[in-house]
């Protein structure tokens, strides 16, 4: 955090790491205690169980300090381009974001990583601009500038930021790339050095590797199975690929585009306008997913990666959609279950069991339906105890309505938790991104407490049933075959592949 | 730094004002202003510093508390001690039962989290700022009546092992990140790693817990800072009232962190079955934290290895197409800090070709100096982060408990912009000569090993 030694070195150690930002949406923190809940459950025998509890001595005020989240003035140019403009004006900062449909759900099937070729070489050049000249406008202003699509998400995003006063500068940096990028040849066969050598990275890690076996079992088929480019679409990809997926989806009818920071709007309105006002390009409708195939019977893919030392762990399935009436009980479901350190499988299998150094559950929800999935990094000689604890969690919440105290505690932890995001604009911004991006109304956050509030255990349970379900759980297990393979086989069908993905025997 | 009550000042600080002659901030000439932290100290019977800062940008605050404690402290046998005790405050105390505190916390809103390295070990949470009582109550309690049994301790020895494995063991590159820093030092206290050694976190007893809550945990040896939306005077009395029945304690014994000059480079090489690509990880000795030199070191790596404009990047990831990757970073610690070169190969160029490539980078600047623009380049970076770092509250906190416990400045908080700004062209240039001497720095290479051969996984631990 303060220290950025941490981040390169590792050394900053911390009690538990997550992401733990304060997205509203999908990555909530909350939930409850395990306490009392004495079934018979498989035992690690090196680690005693060391028990939770809770003495209810502190000093808690049982009010929530409810806050309403400062509302965006939203705009739409004439050329389709919509803006979100959030003054905040604690600091001589400003920060943007443009969301830009469809992103990777447009990759050709051959050619996968296309949407993220094109975002990542934005910066590479444009018809006024080199390379090299764009980083040095960006480092002499001590501002960013980046573009990303990523695998799994409809839109791309370009984000900039800087100090106020620099912000004619920081949209003429931003909106060239957007507009003009040259996608020069020479730098293209840079680009493909550097994004092999992130794909060799990339599938160094179990974590990735882990996440991609998930997506491949949970969807099947391009666009939404795949999470990275492969080697020979690295190979492949030319300018002119380039050219023509800018051409073709980079339209101001498909994006978003939010500021936030130190500026009045009206002449933020002005600013934007005369940098982006003259992008032309007509809207794309949304496009269309394959239908859903009925999901799956319940499976594990063991991913080999000899030498893990830990197995990494997820179970998950498909999930629904941003706009799902569901979305409220899922989320409030997911808070009991894994949505922080203080719900249930890291309680019991890290607090308890002494298992894993963190474990979470997440939602992912799109244009199209995502997942629920909850994971666990583990060593590998406790493979067997930890999956043991996620079915006995998964059944628990599935068979017995949640306490009301504990579901207290999960819907306060959600909703208390918003005057915290009043110190960060950018972030902000991203929830009013969201609610323009999946046409979500106006009061949006205003509501969203209530609707958290009415989330009852009935409810709970539902969503349970319906997203976490034995009966179609997609296992992943990422680690030393030779270990885990025989362990695995009590808990459903094993079927072993490479970090490629590819079949072993 | 200001050590009486005083009431909100409003006052404003202009940075760049102290540029040396010759460099034109063009922050100045934009009028870049930060609203300056009024920060109220006082110290309380029991020892503990104790700084306030209200900042009433939002409804929410923030406590740091940093204790002058960490990995340096440990003794040969107990390595990864200190951040194993680090996860035992997390175990209950007094009147908190275990897993209470992530509880409380959390489903009130708030966000926390506790983190050591080799000079400190801090503890902070941000909360909406009806919730003041809780946090000062949840830290009070840990700091006066720790629980400490032997099934929580056993369960957390599991939990720090586990972290080990998550991020070092099963990772690619682990063990070049420990070796580096056990290479480059022959005084113990940073030589050894924070998280430790699988034996050492084994032997950790239930007594040495004890001891070391009793040795390192004393108030005296604390400071605890608030930052956020709260009425100083109420604030104080609050304080006083949750932290002023903790016991004083003896102040813990000082440790020597001072390292003899190095002669000869020292090199190590690691065969690493879980990575796919090489790595060269340098370090080169550079001055403590907040010393004119260290800032001089932030600002050349600035120049050299961060961001796209970066030396390291311009010539070696994109001009001489060597690096996938190559990066610099330079720390900031207590005691003899390090300088860090991290570069990968891109696939299919030789790790000595690359090695060379760096190897000219850093030579170039020590002979040639960097250029003033550069320099100015990087004193807007350093700025433009320091901004971002005071956005929220518990940023802020965690900075200003930092600053009090390393360097005895708090108000750095308020100054460090001037003395980044402070370093000229000659004393930057002067510095690369004077550090970047290939006789006194470490070289951990890692090269992919195949999954069958048993390689050698480092010497560190």
């Amino acid at each position: 955090m303060s220290e950025r030694r941490g981040e390169m070195m590792m050394k900053s150690l911390r009690v538990f790491s997550k992401a733990g930002h304060k997205a509203l949406q999908a990555v909530m923190l909350v939930a409850l205690v395990t306490a009392g809940a004495s079934v018979a459950r498989a035992q690690d025998k090196s680690t005693p169980l060391s028990k939770v509890e809770r003495l209810n001595r502190a000093p808690v005020n049982k009010e929530i300090l409810r806050v309403q989240l400062p509302r965006p003035t939203v705009v739409k140019l004439k050329n389709g381009l919509t803006l979100v403009l959030l003054e905040n004006h604690k600091l001589p900062t400003i920060s943007f974001a443009l969301r830009i449909r469809p992103g990777q759900l447009a990759d050709p099937r051959d050619l996968p990583g296309l949407a993220s070729f094109t975002a990542d070489m934005l910066r590479e050049g444009t018809e006024r601009r080199t390379s090299a000249q764009i980083a040095e406008e960006v480092d002499s202003l001590g501002a960013s500038l980046e573009a990303s699509s990523n695998f799994g998400t409809s839109y791309t995003t370009v984000s900039a930021s800087g100090l106020v006063n620099d912000a004619p500068q920081i949209l003429d940096l931003m909106s060239d790339v957007v507009l003009r990028p040259a996608f020069p040849a020479a730098e293209l066969a840079q680009y493909k050095q550097r994004a092999e050598a992130d794909l060799e990275q990339n599938l160094a890690n179990p974590g990735f590797l882990a996440q991609q076996a998930f997506r491949r079992v949970l969807y099947g088929e391009p666009p939404l199975s795949i999470s990275s480019p492969t080697k020979e679409s690295i190979e492949k990809v030319t300018t002119d690929d380039l050219k023509s997926f800018h051409a073709q989806h980079y339209c101001p009818g498909n994006t978003l585009l939010g500021a936030a920071g130190d500026f009045k709007t009206e002449d933020m309105r002005a600013l934007i306008e005369k940098y982006f006002g003259a992008w032309t390009g007509a809207a794309e409708p949304v496009t269309a997913m394959p239908p859903m195939a009925t999901p799956a019977a319940a499976k594990i893919t063991l991913v080999d990666r000899p030498a893990s030392v830990q197995t990494y762990i997820i179970g998950g399935d498909r999930g629904i959609k941003r706009t799902d009436p569901d979305y409220y009980a899922l989320v409030v479901m997911n808070q009991v279950l894994g949505g922080g350190p203080q719900s249930r499988l890291f309680l019991d299998l890290r607090e308890e069991h002494g298992y894993t150094y963190g474990t979470y559950s997440g939602i992912n929800a799109d244009l199209y339906p995502g997942f629920w999935r909850a994971f666990a990094p583990v060593r590998t000689p406790v493979t067997d105890g930890s999956m043991t604890q996620f079915v006995y969690e998964f059944k628990r919440i599935n068979d017995q309505s949640v306490p009301d105290a504990e579901l207290d505690d999960a819907r306060r932890a959600i909703v208390a938790r918003f005057a915290l995001s009043l110190e960060e604009p950018s972030e902000m911004l991203q929830d009013w991104l969201t609610t323009q991006y999946f046409g979500l109304p106006a009061d949006y956050w205003d509501k969203y407490p209530d609707h958290v509030a009415a989330v009852d255990p009935a409810a709970v349970q539902a969503a349970a049933k319906k997203y976490v379900d034995l009966g179609h759980m997609q296992w992943i297990c990422v680690g030393d075959r030779k270990q885990i393979q025989d362990l695995l086989a009590k808990y459903g069908s094993v079927s072993v592949v490479d970090a490629e993905g590819k079949p072993e025997n | 730094m200001k050590r009486e009550r005083r009431l909100a000042a409003a006052a404003v600080v202009v940075f760049g004002a102290l540029m040396a002659p010759g460099v034109v901030s063009r922050l100045a000439g934009a009028g870049v202003k930060l609203p300056n932290l009024d920060l109220r100290e006082t110290k309380l019977d029991n020892g503990l510093r104790v700084i306030l800062a209200p900042d009433h940008s939002a409804p929410v605050y923030a406590i740091n508390v940093t204790y002058n404690v960490g990995s340096r402290n440990e003794r040969p046998g107990r390595t990864g001690f200190a951040h194993l005790f680090e996860h035992m405050m997390f175990q209950g105390s007094e009147n908190v039962g275990k897993g209470e505190h992530f509880i409380l916390l959390l489903n009130n809103g708030g966000e926390m989290n506790g983190t050591t390295n080799e000079d400190r070990t801090n503890y902070f949470e941000e909360l909406p700022k009806n919730q003041l009582d809780l946090g000062l109550f949840l830290e009070s309690d840990r700091m006066r009546a720790l629980a400490i049994t032997q099934a929580n301790l056993d369960n957390q020895r599991s939990t720090v092992q586990e972290e080990r494995r998550t991020n070092l063991d099963n990772q690619p590159y682990g063990h070049a990140y420990l070796d580096i820093d056990n290479l480059s030092f022959d005084n113990f206290a940073y030589k050894h790693s924070t998280i430790g050694s699988m034996t050492d976190l084994n032997a950790a007893s239930l007594q040495d817990v004890t001891d070391f809550f009793r040795i390192y945990y004393a108030p005296s040896n604390a400071v605890l800072t608030l930052v956020g939306d709260f009425d100083p005077d109420d604030a104080l009395a609050k304080v006083k009232k949750y932290f002023g029945p903790v016991p004083a304690q003896p102040a813990p014994p000082k440790v020597d962190l001072a390292e003899e000059p190095h002669y000869g480079e020292r090199s190590e090489t690691i065969y690493d079955p879980l990575a796919r690509l090489p790595q060269v990880i340098l370090a080169y000795h550079i001055p403590p934290g907040n010393t004119p030199d260290n800032y001089a070191a932030q600002e050349l790596s600035i120049i050299l290895g961060e961001g796209e404009s970066s030396r390291l990047y311009q010539h070696l990831v994109k001009d001489k197409q060597l690096a996938a990757e190559a990066e610099t970073q330079a720390d900031s610690r207590i005691g003899p800090s390090l300088f860090y070169v991290i570069a990968t190969p891109r696939p299919g160029a030789k790790v000595e070709d690359l090695e060379k490539g760096v190897d000219e980078e850093i030579e170039a600047v020590a002979k040639n100096g960097v250029t003033a623009e550069e320099l100015a380049k990087a004193k807007t970076q350093l700025l433009r982060r320091f901004i971002d770092q005071r956005r929220s509250c518990l940023n802020t906190a965690n900075l200003i408990g930092r600053y009090a416990v390393y360097f005895g400045e708090p108000d750095l908080i308020n100054t460090i912009v001037d003395r980044e700004d402070a370093v000229t062209l000659d004393q930057i240039n002067a510095a690369a000569k004077k550090y970047f001497v290939r006789d006194q720095r470490a070289v951990v290479v890692t090269l992919p090993a195949a999954n069958e051969a048993s390689g050698a996984n480092g010497a560190g631990e």
